[in-house]
């Protein structure tokens, strides 16, 4: 120290004693310097913009890599500051849109009249107000159906009955298992080789209602088995019933819980009325991809898309806000 | 004024006659007789394990009995045919972890034994609940929720519930144990002041000096069997029981 203090100490000399003990990570002299190579590095081995040949992309993406790499230097360390890592988070992101950019090999200018062609819309609104009605539709009847099977059969499963458990434990385990679309597909174009006929729109309920009950069923049985033992002997102590027990003290107590994975599926239940595009049921997609075929534009495929983030959005905050005010009465 | 164990005395309100029972495997009630008379307090002591709160559970049929025969007022109450839940609106039961309804306010959680077991009106509920919550005290909590309200206040609220259903009998299992110290004493002396008044009561507990003061009879348990009963001078005082001294000695 004494001599750091010193006026005979050179600069460096005090620049070494200060900082030398520090790890290469975390003396800005290094990194500036590894930023600096870094720099020079692109500036050397960059091509010109439009899709580069594969040896020169790998280079391009190993000079990305180092820059993440570099910066994961910066984010692991605690002793670095926080709006630093902030730049540096954001750089990475920033990195990546402008290479994307730059070598994608996109044609920027089409997006405009591609994507959003709205002179050529005449006659579209029409149909996604009519698309939107049925998807709308299509939501609330499964989910309508789904609610009440899946809480009568997460009552009847959280009974531990072995008889009912086997039964609707296979249910629930098959119908988890089966992707969507396939169930939806088997009953709408296999099922009439056997006599079944369901026109489209009710095949698309069926599937929807199977699927979406057998995870409602877990969510409603985890729900209420969260309730503890106490309150139900206190319930059955003061005279209840089972059925008075349940629906007076479990359930209200147990929605506490259901509430956000629930919502969570009634939302991936409106996103997944779009599998109903594989067995022409009118709704959102089947009608924009037809808008697409008559107006020889993507433009009403862009927009359904912004349809759907503009109908969800908002219910995924309400499913929050649904959140925060059952948490108000948390017990201990 | 004391009862003398499973043979005469006055009227007995629960009579327990070689109750067993089974946890899977594990034999923790092992032929059990007790009797509780009109009016009076009777004590369930001994060490964790000894089967003393499954024995408690066992008189209202909250924990059922693998075999024997469980009356309250005359009545034998494990039979198919009993409807249990009218017979349990009868038996006031006043848990460890109070168990209230944390949904609900301390006058609702004592309104709805009223409303849908006792089918009285919600204004008639209403006025009962407030009484109850009057008499041990809360009168001013009636619109709090359980998580807003002190253990103490929480167990007096538990106590009001089973009051306000008029009970023939109430049950403690182990009221005080979940308690911070400061405030055992205001849930004792609700009891002590239930107990004057000819309440009967089974009581699982350890605060001997209310044992002393309050419980004509204290039932000593070990290991799912009685060891030892009597007058609590008697069974407290000068045990004539070597587990019952031990057990005394640990808890002094």
């Amino acid at each position: 120290m004494n001599e750091s203090e010193s006026p005979q100490a050179s600069f460096l000399d005090r620049w070494r004693l200060r900082f030398g003990h520090l790890p290469w990570y975390r003396r800005y002299e290094a990194l500036l310097l590894a930023v600096a190579l870094w720099a020079a590095g692109g500036a050397w081995l960059l091509p010109d913009a439009g899709r580069p040949d594969l040896p020169v992309a790998l280079a391009v993406i190993a000079w990305y890599v180092a820059w993440f790499l570099l910066v994961a230097t910066v984010l692991v360390d605690r002793e670095k500051p926080i709006w630093l890592k902030r730049i540096g988070s954001l750089s990475v992101l920033a990195l990546f849109a402008w290479l994307f950019v730059r070598y994608s090999g996109t044609r920027w200018d089409r997006v405009q009249d591609q994507f959003f062609a709205f002179d050529r819309m005449d006659g579209v609104w029409e149909m996604y107000a009519q698309g939107l009605a049925v998807t709308l539709q299509l939501s609330a009847v499964a989910a309508a159906i789904s609610l009440v099977l899946g809480l009568t059969l997460g009552v009847l499963r959280s009974l531990h009955n072995p008889v009912l458990e086997l039964f609707i434990g296979l249910y629930v385990d098959f119908f988890r298992a089966m992707p969507l679309i396939v169930s939806m597909v088997v009953i709408f174009y296999a099922l009439p080789f056997i006599g079944i006929r369901l026109p489209a729109f009710w095949a698309a309920t069926l599937a929807l209602v199977l699927m979406n009950s057998a995870y409602q069923t877990e969510i409603f049985r985890a729900g209420i088995e969260s309730v503890t033992r106490g309150q139900s002997d206190a319930a059955a102590a003061l005279g209840l019933s089972g059925v008075q027990t349940m629906w007076h003290i479990v359930l209200p107590q147990a929605f506490r819980t259901i509430i956000p994975p629930l919502t969570n599926n009634l939302v991936s239940l409106v996103k997944d009325t779009a599998v109903a595009y594989v067995i022409t049921v009118p709704e959102l997609l089947t009608n924009a991809q037809h808008a697409v075929v008559w107006k020889r534009t993507p433009t009403p495929l862009i927009l359904s898309m912004f349809l759907y983030l503009a109908t969800l959005i908002p219910a995924i905050h309400f499913t929050r806000w649904l959140e925060r005010r059952s948490a108000r009465w948390v017990a201990r | 004024m004391t009862g003398t164990g499973a043979t005469g005395g006055r009227d007995p309100m629960i009579q327990m006659e070689a109750i067993h029972k089974y946890f899977g495997p594990h034999h923790v009630l092992k032929g059990l007789d007790l009797r509780v008379e009109r009016g009076t307090v009777v004590a369930l002591m001994g060490p964790s394990g000894s089967g003393k709160s499954t024995f408690l559970r066992c008189m209202n049929r909250i924990e059922e009995p693998s075999s024997g025969i469980v009356r309250i007022d005359g009545m034998r109450i494990n039979e198919l045919r009993v409807d249990i839940d009218q017979v349990r609106a009868d038996i006031g039961m006043v848990f460890q972890e109070y168990n209230l309804f944390p949904h609900l306010t301390a006058l609702a959680n004592i309104t709805l034994g009223l409303v849908h077991v006792r089918g009285s009106s919600r204004r008639e509920a209403e006025e009962v609940g407030r009484a109850a919550l009057e008499r041990v005290g809360l009168a001013d909590q009636a619109g709090q929720r359980p998580p807003e309200l002190s253990g103490g206040q929480q167990q007096r609220v538990a106590i009001a519930r089973s009051l306000a259903m008029r009970p023939k009998v109430l049950l403690f299992d182990e009221p005080t144990s979940a308690l911070d110290p400061e405030m055992v004493h205001e849930v004792l002396d609700t009891m002590r002041e239930l107990a004057q008044e000819g309440m009967t009561m089974v009581v699982v507990s350890h605060e001997l000096g209310f044992l002393r003061e309050a419980a004509h009879r204290v039932v000593m348990m070990d290991d799912g069997r009685i060891v030892e009963e009597g007058p609590p001078d008697q069974v407290l005082g000068e045990p004539e029981n070597e587990r019952t001294r031990a057990f005394l000695g640990k808890l002094l």
